[in-house]
């Protein structure tokens, strides 16, 4: 009896230790977590007040940090070694767990957190060649000492913070995953590279065009996505001359695609809702300005995640001074300015990402065809270790052309639109270096400077917009562009045919670009970089117009401008897609037998501004009944050819409906009658408005368009209760301010260039990383309302600034 | 009474040296070996002590800076409130004390036996 009541209950004890001293699924280890002595209870804004002196082994002399109210560090060293290992040390001392988890990512390793459900997204990101390209790269950084003397001044200052740290100091999200941190190493910079470039350019659209192709002929997809795209306003202003012969393009061979795309990824189509992620930027010349000096901004938009995407802080060392946002696991300002010029960057969007079909011999993938002989394949294993203790292997094959992502008979990959037995050639796979063009740039005190810095810059490509002090503006479609001929990878390509290969670059000379032009502003918002007349092909798929043609709009109609202008202007939400579709769409709908709920819809959208304000319901109205619209009209043609496909652009459909009402297009092909643009516009609204009622019952507060729509901020390791969800935020797709249900301005900044640089910014989140301090997301409501700081710019470290709030000195051990 | 409050400073200095979570087990575990009466007295000790000495030592963090983490793990737990958070903590550290507390007595019990069939 006694045996069996110690027996049980050491069976209890232990089932209780278990229970509370680990991960179970979700689950977090509770006993770990719970623990006031060294659990959840230590991640505290105790954490927030900098101490005023720390020892750092590693640094050659003394680093004085400022910290200013908003808690941005403000670094002073007396050398570049010194600056970067402080800016890595101070980074992770706020962002160590984002800056590792991102590069887990990168690396194919979340399994190693999160168990199993992590192994599909691990398998994409290492197939991509994701770990293979940052490999190389770190190899060819290590050829160039600049580079090489930064990344480990900056991987030591990580390793100096690491140290310190023990079971009670983990960042929250390691005690709540368990596990713990490891040493950082230059290969995670290059991955964190890497990780953006695959966001910002690691997709296409071959595999679905190339399938409507097949359906509906080249005809169709020209028509649909065409080249030269109606109503866009390109970043350099049409009509600009080139004052440079350009490089012959490829002759275009007798079959110009894939002859067969493998078969097409078996996925619904992709979700267009929230696609397009619309990031801004422009600069304004003296002569338009109150002031006379140059004003630059800039408001990047990403997935908007917390701990914020960016980190501020001020560098400050011989020969530099620069503030701005650098990216958490990467030296340097990213984007910002320094005491003479000011930068900022879009995505360009240009295809740099195609898709070879590939013939293999057999099963075993050791040959495939290309150039009328069977070549041998490259093989690399890669192991994928998972949380528990098993470990996945899985082979990478290489062609020439480089990896095949997905396999015939593999599951498609929910990210990205991968095709089956096809090699991916990824400009993100060649050796650049990014880094040395971040170091210069930091440094760049004129045009020509600048111009020299980024000339480096390969990957992902940029619209690098500029302005200096001296009064120049400029903008630049930056990065390394293969010289294609006009459609070239827009289809899937033939892996067989060596005419397929991309035959040299456009000279970085040649890259549409421009200097202080008439108008007296340079801009970008992601569309197409140039009109007709520029003589290379770089890609078919930019952005719709809306954004590009209002903010071309308001700064023509502008004199006499200010920073507070432009501070307006980034929180704009007119929307310019219903202003122009609106007029042609609502004269279908009098005269119809309308429903009360439909009347009163239609009396919102007459009476609209077309603000996209968080309290209106019209914005609402108009979202559902453009996607309805779109639904209904695309239904039919997407049924097989278009099923990967988006929808075409919104300027498509546009000009469609203003200028070619009668096209088959707007016919429903499943029913026998033939539909016209009045009846799409029609059925569409009635779909609309019904869909909304459904939801959300009869039109009232509820259907504002910030309840509505709503941004969320998630956790980047979505842990729930982490993230500011439903935020009543204005604007949307295709507004000046497009924020959308994830998306949105990760970083707004305006630059005015005069002798002291003044400068604005805010970040949807705040300094911290560590959720348990007010500054983790202190800056959100301000954002949402589309408030914006002065931001404190430092000349020297005893510059007097009464927003300096705390000192740390970092001292040496000698 | 007495057991209570040794076991609680003896869990304390512990936690304090290093930062395991389960000195709650083992020390309780301890007490009820050592001297523990009956089984009962086993599970009070150890349920009383680290509950209090939970409950307190969260206490204190939430009332010095630990606000913002309680309310987010609150929220991550469906817990929405930090002091039910702060219930929890002090709930589980009790449980898992209270358990080992009388598996500590039961297996003194089980040796005294061992020892006195010998005899």
């Amino acid at each position: 009896m006694k045996c069996i009541r110690a027996v049980g209950s050491l069976l209890l004890s232990a089932i209780v230790f278990w229970g509370l001293n680990q991960r179970h699924g979700m689950i977090p280890p509770a006993g770990k977590l719970l623990n006031p002595f060294a659990g959840l209870w230590l991640n505290n804004e105790r954490g927030d007040r900098p101490p005023e002196k720390l020892d750092l082994p590693g640094l050659e002399s003394e680093v004085r940090v400022r910290w200013d109210d908003r808690r941005v560090p403000h670094i002073f060293a007396s050398n570049d070694h010194d600056l970067y290992f402080a800016q890595g040390y101070i980074t992770a001392r706020d962002r160590l767990w984002q800056m590792e988890f991102q590069t887990h990512y990168a690396a194919g390793r979340l399994s190693e957190i999160i168990g199993p459900p992590g192994l599909e997204m691990d398998r994409l990101n290492r197939r991509f060649g994701m770990v293979w390209a940052a490999e190389n790269t770190v190899r060819f950084l290590e050829s160039d000492p600049v580079s090489t003397r930064i990344i480990d001044a900056y991987t030591a200052g990580i390793n100096a913070f690491i140290r310190t740290l023990g079971r009670r100091s983990y960042p929250i999200e390691y005690k709540i995953l368990d596990y713990q941190p490891e040493p950082w190493t230059p290969l995670k910079c290059a991955l964190l590279l890497k990780y953006m470039a695959f966001d910002l350019c690691g997709y296409s659209m071959d595999p679905g065009l190339t399938e409507m192709r097949i359906g509906l002929g080249e005809a169709v997809v020209d028509r649909l996505f065409p080249y030269d795209e109606p109503l866009v306003d390109p970043i350099i202003p049409p009509g600009t001359t080139w004052d440079f012969t350009p490089l012959p393009a490829p002759p275009i061979p007798a079959e110009n695609a894939a002859a067969a795309p493998g078969q097409a990824a078996a996925i619904p189509a992709p979700d267009n809702s929230g696609k397009e992620k619309g990031s801004n930027n422009w600069a304004v010349a003296g002569t338009r300005t109150k002031t006379g000096f140059s004003i630059l901004c800039n408001d990047p938009h990403l997935l908007l995640t917390l701990p914020s995407i960016w980190y501020e802080i001020q560098l400050n060392a011989p020969g530099v001074n620069v503030g701005g946002v650098s990216l958490p696991g990467a030296p340097f300002v990213i984007l910002g300015h320094n005491d003479r010029i000011a930068w900022g960057f879009t995505n360009a969007g240009s295809d740099v990402l195609d898709w070879y079909a590939i013939r293999f011999k057999d099963q075993t993938r050791a040959e495939y065809w290309h150039d009328g002989a069977w070549r041998a394949t490259q093989r690399r294993t890669e192991t994928i270790k998972v949380r528990g203790g098993r470990e996945v292997a899985d082979t990478m094959i290489f062609t020439q052309h480089g990896p095949v992502v997905r396999l015939k008979g593999e599951p498609p990959l929910s990210e990205r639109d991968v095709p089956v037995e096809a090699a991916l050639r990824w400009l993100a796979h060649d050796s650049s270096n990014e880094i040395r063009t971040l170091y210069a740039l930091n440094r760049a005190g004129s045009y020509d400077e600048w111009l020299n810095a980024v000339a480096g810059w390969d990957c992902p490509a940029q619209n690098f917009v500029y302005a200096d002090a001296a009064g120049t503006i400029a903008i630049r479609h930056n990065g390394k562009f293969p010289l294609r001929w006009k459609g070239q990878g827009r289809f899937m390509l033939d892996g067989s045919n060596p005419a397929h290969i991309w035959r040299g670059w456009v000279p970085r000379e040649h890259i549409p670009a421009v200097k202080n032009p008439e108008r007296g502003f340079v801009s970008s918002a992601n569309q197409k970089p140039a009109d007709a007349g520029y003589p290379y092909y770089l890609g078919s798929d930019y952005a719709p117009f809306e954004r590009g043609a209002r903010v071309n709009q308001l700064l023509s109609g502008m004199t006499n401008v200010t920073p507070d202008d432009m501070i307006r202007m980034q929180s704009d939400s007119f929307n310019l897609r219903a202003r122009t579709v609106l007029p042609a769409l609502l004269p279908h709908l009098r005269g119809r037998d309308l429903s009360e709920a439909e009347r009163k819809c239609l009396d919102e959208l007459d009476s609209w501004n077309c603000a996209s304000a968080p309290g209106l319901i019209a914005p609402t109205v108009f979202a559902q009944y453009w996607y309805e619209f779109n639904v209904q009209t695309w239904n039919d043609e997407k049924k097989a050819p278009m099923r990967m496909t988006d929808w075409p652009n919104s300027h498509v459909v546009i000009d469609l409906i203003l200028n070619h009402p009668d096209d088959p297009f707007f016919d429903d092909k499943a029913t026998p009658g033939r539909e016209s643009l009045a009846d799409m516009a029609f059925l569409a609204f009635r779909s609309a408005v019904g869909a909304l009622e459904k939801r959300l019952g009869p039109p009232g507060p509820a259907w504002s368009w910030g309840r509505w729509k709503g941004t969320d901020i998630a956790h980047l390791g979505r842990i729930p209760g982490f993230g500011r969800m439903r935020l009543p935020t204005n604007g949307g797709e295709g507004i000046i301010n497009a924020t959308g249900r994830t998306d949105g301005p990760s970083w707004r900044m305006v630059v005015e260039l005069g002798p002291e640089i003044k400068a604005w910014g805010i970040i949807p989140g705040g300094q911290s990383g560590n959720p348990g301090s007010r500054f983790y997301d202190n800056a959100v409501d301000d954002w949402v309302a589309g408030k914006i700081y002065e931001l404190v710019f430092l000349k020297s470290p005893d510059a007097s600034n009464d927003k300096i709030v705390a000192r740390t000195t970092l001292g040496g051990l000698k | 009474m007495i057991a209570v409050i040794v076991c609680l400073i003896v869990m304390l200095l512990l936690q304090i040296v290093a930062p395991y979570w389960w000195w709650v087990m083992l020390v309780p575990f301890g007490c009820g070996f050592g001297f523990s009466r009956t089984g009962w007295s086993a599970i009070r000790t150890g349920f009383v002590s680290a509950g209090l000495l939970w409950l307190g030592g969260s206490l204190y963090f939430l009332l010095t800076g630990s606000r913002i983490i309680a309310q987010r793990i609150a929220a991550m737990f469906g817990l929405g409130n930090p002091w039910l958070l702060i219930l929890a903590t002090g709930l589980i550290s009790a449980v898992a004390a209270a358990v080992s507390g009388y598996t500590g007595y039961a297996a003194r019990t089980l040796l005294k036996v061992r020892l006195s069939g010998k005899d």
